[in-house]
Formats: structure tokens, sequence, C-alpha cells
């Protein structure tokens, strides 16, 4: 598990609806990573400001991942339709001053999901290693 | 008259956003473009000041909206929404409540006292200090006077043994010289921490803020550094090594040091009063359902000073462990019972999270208390106990700059010490050492309970 990702730095921006245990089910992995894993919990995905990505990525994370509720399940109506069009935004903005698209990468959760963020977390991470 | 004990203020501002309790979530899709925006009418000018805190991905938001909601309700395709903030509820636990926090983040960051407006919100009883009322009959007066000056109110203590009688010789000389005591101008000291992310700034930080407050902070004698050298008068040493390793240059600028208990508790004390006999010892014991004995012992065999520890919400260590208050109550009975509680100091320590627990544990029978936590939270700690865990501070406490954190302490000590004055005047009691003890001037949940209720149902 230490040698996962050879030292790229991750920000996890997730919406905590998804989660309501999310503070203490993602301490064991942010003890296992230290300092490579940075989680945001966001009160609504829909929250997220295409100026939220940009500066996780200007404070040193190489990839940021943006992890929302299913599609039709947000506590505030559209919050996670919203974030799918401002991550889009945002691919289109770091393109133009060329930086990888997929530095940014949006995960909607299944409807039905059961998963605590530390494990689909894990899912994320054992999926970029395939 | 000493000069009246004032505690200098000055704002200390938040390194980082705090977590409010509510939080605004705003849609820019479907706006209606309207010739004027909601937005622009908030008095506060929120929207104007809006920014991202990188460190922790929160908007600027919702630490200035003051909840009018005024755009809410104005904005005609209601795209904005005030709902309650979810890491608030999370933050602290059943006893370091959210409330309780917010409370001593803004002590520490304004030095005023919270006044909430609308009077008291809450229940009047609940578990622990919460059942416990004290007598303010004497509120008809000004109770601020105490604070402003207008009234002398000493919250002075001593720690060290009294003298009970002096005892001259036939030339009139006293045969025994008085044995030390130390002064402290408010009956709080600051405690060991239980868990802090490492990082010498929290202990110089607490250190710079005892003194100047003219109080003490304890620090382990394994994590004593030469840069602590200067605070060594406002240093409460714990031993947790060999005293034999303590240089004697140390212990000669020390005034006060603390040894754990144990069964030569007493000839450590002996040991070090020998070679310096203004030095004094104060003894740390876990609070626990025999503590009652064992510092009646520890006061027969010449102990000066007793530090009685509870765990972090305040429960002595048991299988059916008691609440700070209701254990100090029945040790401070026993020792009037015997005819010797006058002759030590009990400081008590653990679960103290708020300025009423400071007046409220001195009328249960404490001399002084030992403060931890909130120390840390005055420092925006959120009590998350990451650190313990060994994950990074979400306050990145381990970065401090110790003046900062020194006023940040410094300003809740002083909402404190206000607290503290306004309770001594509204129970007309001039001296902190007169409220020691004083069960009379309070009310207990359960002695009401039983002496209303226990006759009820019962045929006369
Ligand atoms: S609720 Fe009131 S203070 Fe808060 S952002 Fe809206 S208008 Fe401003
Ligand atoms: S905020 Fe959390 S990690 Fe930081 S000092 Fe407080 S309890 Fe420890």
């Amino acid at each position: 598990m230490d040698q996962k990702g050879l030292g790229i730095t991750r920000a996890i921006l997730f919406c905590r609806q998804l989660d309501p245990n999310q503070d203490a089910n993602r301490r064991a992995i942010e003890r296992e990573m230290g300092a490579r894993i940075r989680f945001f919990p966001l009160p609504c995905s829909g929250r997220v400001d295409p100026l939220y990505l940009m500066r996780a990525l200007e404070s040193g994370a190489d990839k940021v991942y943006l992890i929302t509720c299913p599609e039709g399940a947000c506590r505030y109506r559209e919050g996670n339709l919203r974030a799918k069009k401002r991550i889009a935004y945002a691919k289109s903005l770091i393109e133009e001053i060329g930086l990888e698209p997929e530095r940014f990468e949006l995960i909607l959760t299944s409807a039905g999901n059961h998963k605590t963020i530390d494990e689909i977390t894990r899912d994320i991470l054992a999926r970029e290693e395939s | 008259m000493p000069p009246k004990y004032h505690i200098h203020t000055s704002r200390a501002e938040n390194r980082f956003q705090k977590i409010t309790k509510s939080g605004v979530i705003a849609w820019d899709e479907g706006c209606l473009k309207c010739a004027r925006c909601v937005k622009k009418d908030c008095v506060y000018k929120v929207y104007e000041k809006r920014g991202i805190d990188t460190r922790q991905m929160l908007e600027s938001l919702d630490s200035v909206c003051m909840d009018c909601f005024r755009c809410v309700q104005g904005c005609p395709n209601k795209l904005i929404q005030k709902g309650i903030n979810p890491s608030y509820k999370e933050l602290g636990d059943h006893y370091w409540t959210a409330e309780i926090i917010s409370g001593l983040w803004y002590q520490a960051e304004a030095g005023r006292i919270p006044v909430s407006g609308g009077g008291y919100g809450g229940a009047f009883s609940g578990p622990g200090f919460d059942a416990m009322w004290t007598d303010m009959s004497e509120i008809v007066r000004p109770t601020r006077d105490g604070i402003h000056g207008r009234e002398y109110i000493s919250t002075t203590v001593d720690i060290g043994r009294k003298v009970m009688a002096l005892e001259f010789d036939q030339a009139g000389a006293l045969v025994n010289d008085p044995p030390p005591n130390v002064e402290i101008p408010q009956p709080i000291i600051f405690d060991l921490l239980p868990w802090s992310p490492p990082g010498k700034g929290i202990n110089l930080a607490m250190l710079e803020g005892a003194r100047s407050l003219g109080t003490f902070a304890i620090v382990r004698q394994s994590e004593f550094s030469p840069e602590m050298e200067e605070y060594l008068p406002n240093i409460v040493l714990y031993v947790d090594g060999n005293v034999s390793d303590i240089s004697p240059k140390i212990l000669r600028k020390l005034r006060l040091i603390e040894i754990p208990y144990g069964k030569d508790s007493i000839a450590a004390q002996k040991k070090l009063k020998e070679e310096h006999p203004g030095l004094v010892t104060i003894i740390r014991m876990e609070l626990t359902p025999d503590s009652s004995g064992n510092v009646s012992r520890l006061i027969a065999e010449g102990a000066e000073a007793i530090h009685l520890v509870a765990d972090e919400y305040g429960l002595e260590k048991s299988d059916k462990p008691l609440f700070i208050k209701e254990r100090m109550r029945e040790i401070h009975l026993h020792l009037v019972d015997k005819g010797v509680r006058d002759r030590i100091t009990l400081i008590a320590g653990g679960g103290i999270a708020m300025a009423e627990h400071v007046a409220k544990l001195i009328i249960c029978g404490a001399d002084m208390l030992s403060v931890d936590i909130p120390l840390l939270v005055a420092m925006e700690c959120r009590v998350c106990r990451r650190c313990k865990d060994g994950i990074s501070c979400p306050v990145e406490l381990e970065t401090i700059d110790h003046l900062w954190g020194a006023s940040r302490i410094r300003n809740l000590m002083a909402g404190w010490h206000n607290q503290l004055l306004e309770i001594l005047g509204a129970m007309g009691i001039r001296e902190v050492r007169r409220l020691r003890g004083e069960m009379g001037r309070a009310m207990f949940f359960e002695n009401l309970e039983k002496d209303i209720f226990s006759t009820l149902g019962k045929r006369g």
C-alpha cells in the first residue's frame, strides 16, 4: 500500500452526504498515505467551483477527484449535475494552459451505493494501478 | 489591597476558517440575471468578500454570513439555500460539544464572553456539571461591578501547606518557619495535554500564556528543552523520570514541582525539600473511588498539595466511574470530617470545559483547577483527535507561532476570569478562596430529586 502511486499526491473532494461516517472512515487510509492524500468533504458536490479544482492542483495535488452522489440522489436537488458541468469547464481551463484534462476526474457513485468513503477511495486507487 | 488582577486582551484572528453552524449553497446555473441580484443587497457584503481557503476548500461565505436569510428569501428562482453545516455537527463529541468548542473559539479570538442575547435557551438539568445550579441571590446588584473594578473581588489562591496555628518560643520568636506557599492570581493552572500534534509551538504558547497570566503550566521533565528555561518560574515540572536527572540549576529556579503518586512519593518529596526548602511539591494522582482515603493518608504524612486528575470527560478511573464533581465533593467532605481539609491544597482537573465549571468545581471542594483541552481549542483545535491517531491536524497546530497561541490563551482565560467574577459577584462572595466547599450555596439536581420526590407516593 505504501508504495502506491509512487508519490503522486491526490486531492479527494467529495460530497459528504455519501458517507455519514466519513470522518472516522477515512482515518485509516489517511494514516497509511500521509501527505500523499487529502480529503475535502463538501456539504454538496454542487458547491464545487472550478476554482476549487484549480486551487487543489495549485496547492500540490497531481490528481483531483470529485466524488458525487448518484444522479438524482442529490439532497439539494441538482448539485451533482452541476458538479458535472463544472468539472467539464475546469478541464477545458487547464487544457488551455497545457495540462492534461485527466488531472480532474468526476466519480459519480452508482445508485444504491453503500460504500464508505475509504472503500470508494481504495477502489479508485486500485483502478489507477491496473 | 494588592492591585486588581487584570488580563490584557487583544483580538487574535483565526488562522483557519471557523466551522460555522450553517452554510450557504448558491447555484449559478438557472440564474435569471436579474437587473439587481439579491447577492448585491447583502448587508454584510458576504458575496463580495467571497474567497476560497484552499487549505480547507472552504468558502469564506459561511463564516461571514450572519444568517439574516435575506438572500435566501429574495432570489426569485430560489437558487440560494442555507442549511445546517454537517461539519459543525461533527465537531468534538458528546462532552466536548460543538457549542462548547465554538464558544471557546469565540472567546479566544475576541477576548470577550459570548453573549447569546436570547436568554438561556438550554436545558435546566443534564449530566455532569449541568445538574448543579449556583445560588445567585445577590444578582440584584450590577454583576459586572467586579469586572469593571467598581468592586474588589479577589481570585487569588495559594498552593502549599497552610499553617494551622503559629507557635512561639519563650523569647517570642516563631518556632517554625511557615511552609513555602505559591500565590496564583486566578485558580487555574495549565495541565499536560491528553493529545496534541508534535511541535514546540504549542508548549511554548502555553508557557508564554502562563507567564503573562501569572500562573503555571505543567511540563514533563522528558519534554523540557533549553528554550523553556526562561519560563522556569512559571513551570510546574512533572517528574516522569529520575529526580536526580534534573540539574540543580533548574531546580533552583522552579517554584513548583509535581511528582507521580506512588508508595514513595512522600519520601521523594522529603528528599526534594531537603535540598530545595522553598519548593512546593504537588503529588499527581488519578481520580479513583479510593481517592479520599489516599488523600487523607498523604495529608497525615506531610503532603502539601495534591493534583487529582480525571479523564477527558471528567470521569474517575473505575468500572462505575463517578463524575469529578461528585468525587470532589466526597473527598472534600471526608477531609472536613477529619478536620484536615485546610492543611492541603487540592487541584482538580479533567473535563473542565467552560468557565462555569471552574466555579462549580470549587464549590464542590477544589481549591483550584487544571485545564487542558480548552487551551488547545483556544488555538483552534477541533477536538477531532486525529493527532492522537497520528494523522495530520486539520488546523496545522504544529506550525503555530507561540506568541499568537499565547494571546489566544490569554483571551480565553480573560473571558473565564470575567465569568468567575460575575458568578462571585452574583453570589455576593468577594474572594474565590471563600467559594471553596460552599455547597450550601448551590443546588444539586440529584439531591433535589430525592428531597422532593422520594416522599411522593408514600403514605405518611
Ligand atoms: S443570509 Fe443574509 S448575511 Fe447571509 S449571505 Fe444571505 S444576505 Fe448575506
Ligand atoms: S484539531 Fe484535531 S488533530 Fe489538531 S490538535 Fe485538535 S484534536 Fe489534534
